[in-house]
């Protein structure tokens, strides 16, 4: 072979530094791995149909449960699905359609209002509870007093106490609730805070509130939704049933609970069940499809299932 | 661990106290007091046009449920007054006005005026009747009715609890005698009950009044008895039964003798006369029916044997067979049932039910028929079963990996063996710490079942009471379940050291 065969190649220095790891983005894979699922995918639409209906038909609509302006106009009353009415009217002519949109947007809202306090202020307290001792030893007293009452006696007694309304049963719903995320958290600090790349930030000088940031809240995002997937639907299951015995919200606020414990009445009725069963299925249907998007969701964003 | 187990009783009594203090504290201070009427309108109806007798009807009630005390002219001359009927003069003036309308007014004597500025000195608030005379009120601060309730809440009976001034002669003594039936039993006369100590044919068999817990009154619903009586004593109509009396006599009666009371001798009547020879004639009824604590105990306890009957199986089944159809099935499951609020479920087997006929409302069939049970019970357990069989695959798939299986696998042990005698063994430890919760739980009930079933248990008290207004009855519910719950969960943590040694409560390690 002779040497004119040969070429000369110049010698890239930069060349030793490269890598040959396939390009990974975190937040792509995410995506890739949430898509994945035709399930996922037909629940996130679902839920946001929903979620749209819910909170843009009230804004047009502007239904007022109080108000029963048919209620002597017979040919409104029980006027069973039809195109008109897509829901139907109830006895006192009122549009189902308006009431159960303004009802589900009023039950969301509640549910995800109570959900971001429960979990900003889980996050924050957890984040530092797993790093001070100081603070552990008052909080984990607290947390075992407070984690041992049951939740439902908690929240009626409170939403008793306040008085019914929609800011007091957000408040009696995530009074207590943040100190079981808070613990949560916690454990998950724990255990990642005496990592050596932690005590290597240490050696070098960050500021704890950098490393809880900085180094142990990405590795946290999956616990964070999980602890949101269980919150949402549980939420919506508390409001609808405190508001089903009658101590949730007023008369004077629209609320799936209220009317699911309204026309329970025509539960057996042939021809008016429709008033129950509307309320009953949406109201599961919400909670399960918001729960199936956010276990998904939680799993996307854990790393380790991002290997192929 | 003995110290450990102290501690954690001593710490478990501190927060119930102090749950119960907090919810006192807000139930009394935070709720408008004028909502305890809004119940008892029958009473309130009855007084109508009489305003002075509404006032007096209200602050009575306010003292005896410990909002405040309430004092009237008599009381007030009593205790402040050196001359008694000068002060309890109450004079009348016509008054006519412009428009030749006669009002009446009311003026007080000098000792009257005395008495009234002595106790508003005394931080007394003073009012005057509508029809003359003049009544003073003190609000109790939130601290105070803690106290109060408190200080009342544990009775001791003693030889000495009767106070009947009819009766100076009445012995003064414990003994062990024998009961109407001739078991023997621990009584005590001149204790405010009978027996102290004594055995029959209902739960617990032993029962004892040495020490008993007093919460107050029911009010506005269920009036008057205390509100431990509303939950304990049974329901439905007299269980009227052949009986021999205290007195030898026998007859046709309703009247459970263990647990009669000291009746007054200026209100014994000739009734009583025919059953008894002595004052303890004060006795509770037996009733056809169980106890609202008992009703929801046969739901509780007969649910929760299914629910453990379902879910373990089908959790082990889901582990065996992980990543197949059974486990997929399971996870479906399980998703559903968390996801789905109680209410819509209760509501859809409610359907299912009725379709096959079982009554959709506990009372519909009562008591008597078994029909009103299946439906409950199986909702009841059903709503349990998702976390038993997510926790119980998660434990026994966590063990799966551990050294020992592999050890078992390669001494040539079955699958089935393995998972029959070595891995359920061990992922049942932690189950079994909440199996004591569960358990004592039962008596709480299930809130939403028992209020859509109807079922007149503990569960449905809470919310019944709450929409009544009945604060001591919310008081009561709260101390009573926060107890429960709190010490089920340390009774769960060292039935956990019983079945695994291994398990030390106080053990020095974890996070220091």
């Amino acid at each position: 072979m002779s040497d004119n065969r040969f070429e000369f190649v110049k010698m890239e220095e930069s060349a030793s530094e490269h890598l040959s790891a396939p390009r990974y983005s975190y937040w792509a894979s995410v995506f890739r791995k949430f898509f994945s699922s035709k399930v996922v995918i037909t629940m996130l639409v679902i839920s946001a149909v929903i979620m749209l209906f819910s909170f843009i038909h009230p804004l047009f609509s502007h239904y007022d449960p109080t108000s029963q302006g048919n209620i002597n106009d017979k040919t409104m009353s029980f006027i069973k699905p039809c195109l008109e009415y897509p829901f139907g009217t109830d006895r006192t002519g009122r549009n189902m359609f308006d009431a159960v949109w303004a009802s589900c947007g009023n039950s969301l809202s509640i549910a995800l209002i109570a959900t971001g306090v429960t979990t900003t202020l889980g996050v924050i307290v957890g984040a530092f509870w797993g790093f001070s001792k100081k603070l552990d030893k008052i909080m984990i007293e607290v947390y075992n007093v407070v984690a041992n009452i049951p939740f439902t006696l908690v929240v009626m007694v409170l939403v008793y106490v306040m008085g019914a309304g929609k800011w007091q049963l957000i408040f009696a719903l995530s009074c207590t609730s943040w100190l079981s995320t808070a613990y949560f958290i916690r454990v998950q600090v724990m255990i990642i805070r005496d990592r050596e790349y932690n005590l290597a930030s240490k050696c070098l000088g960050t500021k704890t509130s950098t490393i809880i940031t900085r180094n142990i809240m990405p590795y946290l995002t999956s616990i964070i939704v999980t602890s949101i997937a269980r919150d949402v639907p549980n939420f919506i299951s508390y409001e609808v049933f405190l508001s089903f015995i009658g101590i949730g919200l007023d008369v004077t606020e629209p609320s799936l609970g209220r009317m699911v414990s309204d026309y329970v009445q025509y539960m057996q009725a042939p021809s008016a069940s429709y008033l129950f069963w509307i309320p009953v299925i949406l109201c599961a249907m919400i909670s399960v499809s918001l729960y199936i998007v956010g276990q998904a969701l939680a799993d996307a964003t854990d790393p380790r299932t991002h290997m192929i | 661990m003995k110290k450990y187990v102290l501690g954690r009783v001593i710490r478990a009594i501190i927060a119930v106290f102090v749950v119960t203090a907090i919810a006192i504290i807000m139930i009394f201070t935070m709720i408008p007091r004028e909502n305890i009427f809004r119940d008892d309108t029958a009473q309130l109806q009855k007084l109508n046009g009489k305003p002075d007798d509404i006032t007096i009807y209200k602050n009575n009630k306010w003292e005896q449920l410990g909002y405040l005390d309430f004092v009237r002219q008599a009381e007030m001359c009593q205790t402040e007054s050196d001359d008694y009927d000068a002060c309890m003069i109450v004079n009348e003036h016509t008054v006519v006005n412009d428009n030749g309308i006669e009002t009446k007014e009311y003026t007080y004597s000098e000792e009257g005026e005395k008495v009234i500025e002595a106790y508003t000195q005394k931080g007394y608030k003073v009012q005057y009747f509508v029809y003359g005379g003049f009544y003073a009120t003190k609000d109790y601060s939130g601290l105070e009715i803690v106290f109060n309730f408190f200080k009342n809440l544990i009775k001791i009976d003693t030889p000495s609890a009767v106070q009947d001034p009819d009766n100076p002669d009445l012995e003064r003594k414990i003994y062990i005698g024998t009961d109407y039936n001739g078991v023997p039993a621990i009584m005590c006369s001149g204790c405010e009950h009978n027996y102290l100590l004594y055995f029959d044919g209902n739960f617990p068999f032993i029962h004892q009044n040495f020490i008993s817990l007093n919460f107050g009154q029911s009010y506005p619903t269920y009036q008057n008895p205390s509100t431990l009586d509303v939950i304990n004593s049974s329901q439905g109509s007299l269980d009227n039964r052949e009986q021999t009396y205290p007195n030898g006599k026998t007859g046709n009666s309703a009247d459970n003798f263990h647990t009669c009371t000291y009746k007054a001798t200026a209100s014994l009547d000739h009734m009583d006369a025919n059953k008894f020879d002595d004052n303890y004639a004060n006795c509770k009824s037996y009733y056809t029916y169980p106890s609202m604590v008992s009703m929801s105990y046969i739901f509780g306890i007969i649910a929760l044997v299914l629910a453990y009957a379902i879910a373990i199986p089908a959790g082990v089944a889901m582990a065996r067979n992980k990543g197949k159809w059974p486990d997929k099935i399971g996870i479906v499951y399980v998703n559903i049932m968390i996801a789905l609020p109680s209410l819509a479920f209760i509501y859809f087997m409610k359907v299912l039910g009725f379709r096959i006929g079982l009554p959709d409302k506990f009372p519909i069939l009562g008591f008597d028929n078994i029909m009103s049970y299946i439906l409950p019970v199986i909702i009841l357990a059903l709503m349990s079963t998702a976390s038993l069989m997510i926790w119980i695959r998660r434990y026994m798939v966590d063990q799966t990996n551990a050294d020992y299986v592999k050890f078992a696998r390669s001494k040539g042990l079955s699958q089935k063996e393995i998972f029959r005698k070595h891995i359920l063994k061990n992922a049942i430890i932690p189950i079994v710490n909440g199996i004591p919760s569960s358990i004592i739980l039962c008596i709480s009930g299930s809130v939403i079942t028992e209020s859509v079933f109807a079922i007149p248990g503990m569960g449905k008290m809470l919310p019944d009471s709450i929409k009544a207004f009945n604060n001591n009855m919310v008081i009561t519910l709260t101390f009573i379940f926060t107890a429960l719950s709190i010490f089920s969960v340390l009774i769960g943590d060292l039935l956990m050291t019983v079945v695994d040694p291994r398990i030390q409560l106080d053990a020095k390690g974890g996070n220091e």
